[in-house]
């Protein structure tokens, strides 16, 4: 046998002429789209009785606006005609609907944004920018129909992904000690947001490419079994850039994803739990440094072992979800009746952006956070099942990041409400209140939704690191 | 076998499935977090005073009230003419124990530690759970309270002008029965909207610190009070027994007992001349070397045990915040943290680094007038809300110190610190007339110029106690002048009414 794999089926000469478009039926989609528009119409109902003391809808407009939006991007997918997971797009619909919900209850004066001579407060802003997002998914859940570009031009992404990083060393701005916002004239952004899915692109193109040589090299080093010293390179070089972030940006949230990704995706790529073992060592070696370096390190870390030795001061933010989620209880206090506000003001500092699941927590209750973990291990669990059904290493590495780095996500960011991690900036995804948060997750659930479809391109034969073929040549001759 | 590893591709499914179980498992211990802070940990965090919700329905809803152990309203609410509803206290002399809340700044005493029971927030978690569907969330309870008014006042009253602490307790149930504080002040001035400024800056600003709450948080050096602590860790651990006495005793009052280059010096010897002192004579003329060469023989380890069976060590467990009393420092390479022999000694009879407040002092005599069993000392006795009911809460023990014998050989030693030819000398006014007085003075000297403290511990009657008492009264100089007529006539005072 040769360098070739069992599966080098012949490739498409042509690229591949499209037929005619016969639209499809999402049976599965509407009827989970049905009970989304129910679920977010009692929330609405509840926050309507809570708010203005009347039986009735809070904001029907945005309320329907939404709801519309949604119905609309199912009617393009059933004309689309493509064969697309189901379940993904209600599960993530609904999770953005329940941040409509709570945008609308939060005061609206957290966020305002004038466009075009009118001031908009959060939940329209946030509703804009839902609008966006769904546009965004269902674009890409309808047009991606070739995954070349992001297969082909993997260091280039890298590329991409550094020089975006090295901006904002340049161009960032400061806000809270964190450089977490890239500004270039009117245009502000995380790019963090948009370096997790690049991450996951690179990732899912470097390891689909070099997997084969990761699984079966060994470099012996004592007990541990490695693989050969230069695949050992990127690994050395991913730690250094999530350490690079901590310093550079002071964002503990966003190396913390980072790494987690790539730690995961390397075990999935080649089932070797010695590689995730040495990076984790080596994350918390470079925490332990990087907390004995900086004092804001250290600072989040104290906070995060007794946030009620100092209640009222450096812990007063996780101390107040913690009790948010006290007085919330098993069943909540219902929309809107939660977060009594002292002196005019909601307890928790930052509540919108990086506490939406304390907030959710008080007014659903644990049945509320049990249901909202439970949505993000169905976009995980449905991201993993499109990785599982691919074609090939790659597309199944990259649907299996993509769905990692929702999960990874919300985990890190739930774990810093409820004190089970030091508290970080990333936000919550489909929650959170931020443009750059919700469009760079629709680009994540937009790319899993065109990988779920089998039937449209099959993948280029494999390619194979020059390593490994100067190897097999050597055995061949 | 290189080779033939390559013409297999391995799956990628397993290691998925292996992520997605470690990723589930991680959302399942977010899932029991939210359990734990939602459920397990929810009634401690939505009844403290940080509390979002507890702070707004502070503002917005009237608090239960607060009675005293005979009914007297001490804590109500009046509305003044913008509408806002703030506190009236009956009396400056409960300032200390019932406190304040402001809406402008913040709350104190039991005001603070009982804010989510009278904001009326507070309640089990399953009558919480469902009490937030009703239309009247809050359920505000009325406090009452084991003090008695009456004698709280007199003891604020009897400490004057002097800046001072009397505790006195019902050694046999834990109650509290007068918890005085002095400087006091008026708390309903800080409630009042209209006059809290001015009030609270004064206050603030005063240096006699009259916003401290001396029984409950100042902290002064014992002196011979702490005598007590020390028979009772050395009976306890029976380093000595009550016939103990110490050949070098009686040499060494002359010029001092030398230990380890530091001299433990003594007053008395004029009195009892070269007698070898037992327990009840050194206590009655507060013999300094026979207390060192105890707390000596007793060891630090057994001393700050016995201290810690009392409450030493820690906040005490009480309604009110408490500092915490010390034996020491802490941190030396002695057994018990002490530093040196010269520390331990000292400390055995007061001095050194021992500081103690002075409801703690009022515990350790609690503990020989009850026998050796200390009962948790509170002032709540009952909570009242219009849904929720009446809520009694009980006498609770600390556990037994020492032996009913061993606090007996005390007691005997005590009453003759008050009632002996030599004892009353040093603790002259302590004693009820008509009655058996058991109790112990101390004189804490604070180096430097300034006046020692004047303190007394105390019982009556020694037969059947039913009234334990602690005076102390800063910089006021030797016991037998200040704190023991405070206390004579406050025990007489009590007793005299309880017939």
């Amino acid at each position: 046998m040769t360098a070739g794999s069992p599966r080098a089926v012949p490739a498409p000469a042509l690229p591949r002429v499209l037929g005619p478009i016969r639209p499809r039926p999402r049976w599965q989609e509407l009827r989970l789209l049905g009970l989304v528009a129910l679920a977010l119409a009692t929330g609405s109902l509840s926050l309507g009785l809570t708010v203005s003391g009347t039986f009735g809808l809070y904001d029907p407009q945005a309320l329907a606006i939404y709801l519309g939006a949604l119905f609309v991007a199912h009617l393009a997918q059933v004309l689309a005609g493509r064969r697309t997971d189901q379940f993904l797009f209600p599960a993530v619909a609904l999770l953005g609907g329940l941040s409509l919900l709570l945008m609308q209850r939060l005061p609206q004066d957290l966020v305002t944004q004038t466009f075009f001579g009118s001031t908009l407060g959060l939940a329209q802003v946030q509703l804009i920018w839902l609008l966006l997002a769904v546009t965004v998914a269902t674009t890409l859940g309808i047009v991606v129909r070739s995954d070349s570009w992001l297969r082909r031009y993997k260091y280039s992404w890298a590329a991409a992904g550094v020089g975006l990083l090295l901006l904002t060393f340049v161009f960032g701005t400061e806000i809270n000690g964190q450089r977490l916002t890239l500004q270039i004239g009117p245009l502000s952004g995380q790019q963090n947001e948009l370096l997790k899915v690049i991450l996951v692109v690179f990732l899912a193109g470097y390891l689909a490419e070099n997997r084969a040589l990761l699984v079966e090299q060994d470099t012996r080093l004592g007990p541990l079994r490695l693989p050969p010293v230069p695949y050992l390179a990127p690994m050395v070089a991913m730690w250094a850039i999530a350490l690079g972030i901590v310093v550079i940006q002071r964002d503990l949230g966003a190396a913390l994803l980072f790494f987690g990704v790539f730690l995961a995706l390397l075990y999935v790529a080649t089932g070797r739990i010695s590689l995730v073992l040495v990076g984790l060592v080596l994350f918390i070696l470079g925490s332990a440094l990087m907390a004995d370096l900086f004092d804001h390190i250290r600072v989040r870390i104290e906070i995060w072992l007794d946030p009620f030795a100092d209640p009222l001061g450096a812990g007063y933010q996780v101390v107040q979800a913690l009790h948010a989620f006290a007085r919330g209880g098993l069943l909540g206090v219902g929309l809107g009746a939660g977060l009594p506000e002292v002196g005019g003001r909601i307890p928790i500092p930052e509540v919108h952006t990086d506490f939406p699941l304390a907030a959710l927590g008080e007014e659903l209750g644990i049945v509320g956070v049990i249901a909202i973990l439970g949505l993000y291990l169905v976009v995980v669990e449905r991201g993993l099942r499109i990785g599982a059904a691919a074609a090939d290493d790659f597309r199944s590495l990259l649907a299996v990041g993509l769905a990692l780095v929702i999960g990874i996500q919300a985990f890190i960011i739930a774990a810093g409400n409820l004190k089970v991690l030091p508290l970080t900036g990333v936000t919550l995804p489909f929650i959170s209140y931020g443009g750059s948060s919700l469009l760079a997750n629709a680009l994540v659930v937009g790319l899993l939704l065109a990988l779920s479809d089998k039937g449209v391109e099959p993948p280029p034969p494999p390619r194979i690191g020059s390593r490994w073929r100067r190897l097999t040549r050597r055995v061949d001759a | 076998m290189m080779l033939g590893a390559l013409g297999v591709r391995r799956p990628l499914g397993r290691t998925t499935v292996h992520v997605a179980i470690v990723l589930s498992a991680a959302f399942a211990i977010l899932a029991s977090a939210a359990g734990d802070w939602g459920v397990v940990r929810a009634p401690e965090l939505t009844r403290s005073p940080n509390d979002a919700a507890v702070i707004a329905a502070s503002r917005t809803v009237p608090r239960g009230r607060i009675f005293a152990r005979d009914g007297t309203v001490l804590a109500r609410n009046k509305t003044d003419k913008n509408g806002e509803i703030y506190r009236v206290y009956a009396n400056r002399a409960i300032s200390q124990v019932v406190g304040y809340a402001s809406t402008r700044y913040g709350r104190a005493g039991l005001e603070r530690s009982f804010d989510a029971e009278l904001s009326g927030l507070a309640g089990d978690s399953v009558s919480d759970a469902f009490a937030k569907f009703g239309a009247d969330r809050y359920d505000p309870n009325d406090l009452t309270l084991s003090l008695d008014y009456d004698l709280q006042r007199a003891a604020v009253a009897a400490l004057g002008a002097h800046r001072g602490a009397v505790v006195m307790l019902d050694p046999r149930t834990g109650e509290i029965l007068a918890l005085a504080s002095t400087p006091t002040y008026d708390a309903s001035a800080i409630s009042d909207p209209s006059t809290a400024q001015g009030t609270f800056t004064a206050l603030r600003g005063d240096p006699a610190r009259p916003l401290l709450p001396r029984a409950t948080l100042g902290r002064y050096v014992p002196g011979s009070v702490f005598k007590i602590v020390t028979a009772i860790a050395g009976l306890g651990s029976g380093a000595i027994d009550p016939t103990t006495t110490y050949p070098d005793q009686p040499g060494a009052e002359r010029n001092g007992l030398l230990v380890d280059g530091f001299r433990v010096r003594d007053g008395h010897h004029l009195m009892t001349g070269s007698t070898p002192l037992d327990l009840t004579a050194a206590t009655e003329v507060s013999c300094n070397i026979y207390y060192a060469l105890t707390g000596l023989s007793t060891g630090g380890t057994a001393l700050v045990d016995y201290a810690g069976r009392m409450g030493f060590g820690a906040a005490l467990p009480f309604d009110l915040p408490t500092a915490a009393s010390q034996l020491t420092n802490g941190g030396g390479p002695m057994p018990g943290g002490f530093s040196d022999d010269v520390e331990l000694a000292n400390a055995a009879y007061g001095q050194a680094e021992t500081v103690v407040t002075p409801l703690q002092m009022a515990l350790v005599a609690a503990t020989i007038a009850n026998g050796g069993e200390l009962m948790q000392p509170r002032l709540v006795t009952s909570l009242t809300g219009a849904s929720s009911g009446t809520r009694t809460i009980g006498p609770t023990s600390m556990g037994r110190v020492i032996s009913t014998a061993n606090a007996d050989a005390i007691k005997a030693a005590m009453v003759q610190a008050v009632e002996g030819r030599l004892g009353r000398q040093f603790t002259t006014g302590a004693k009820v007339p008509g009655v058996t007085t058991a109790g112990k003075s101390g004189t804490a000297q604070l180096g430097g110029t300034g006046e020692p403290h004047s303190w007394f511990i105390g019982f009556a009657p020694a037969e059947d106690p039913q009234i334990v008492i602690a005076v102390l009264v800063e910089q006021a100089g030797r016991g037998a002048e200040v704190a023991a007529p405070i206390a004579g006539s406050l025990m007489t005072r009590y007793l005299r009414r309880a017939k």
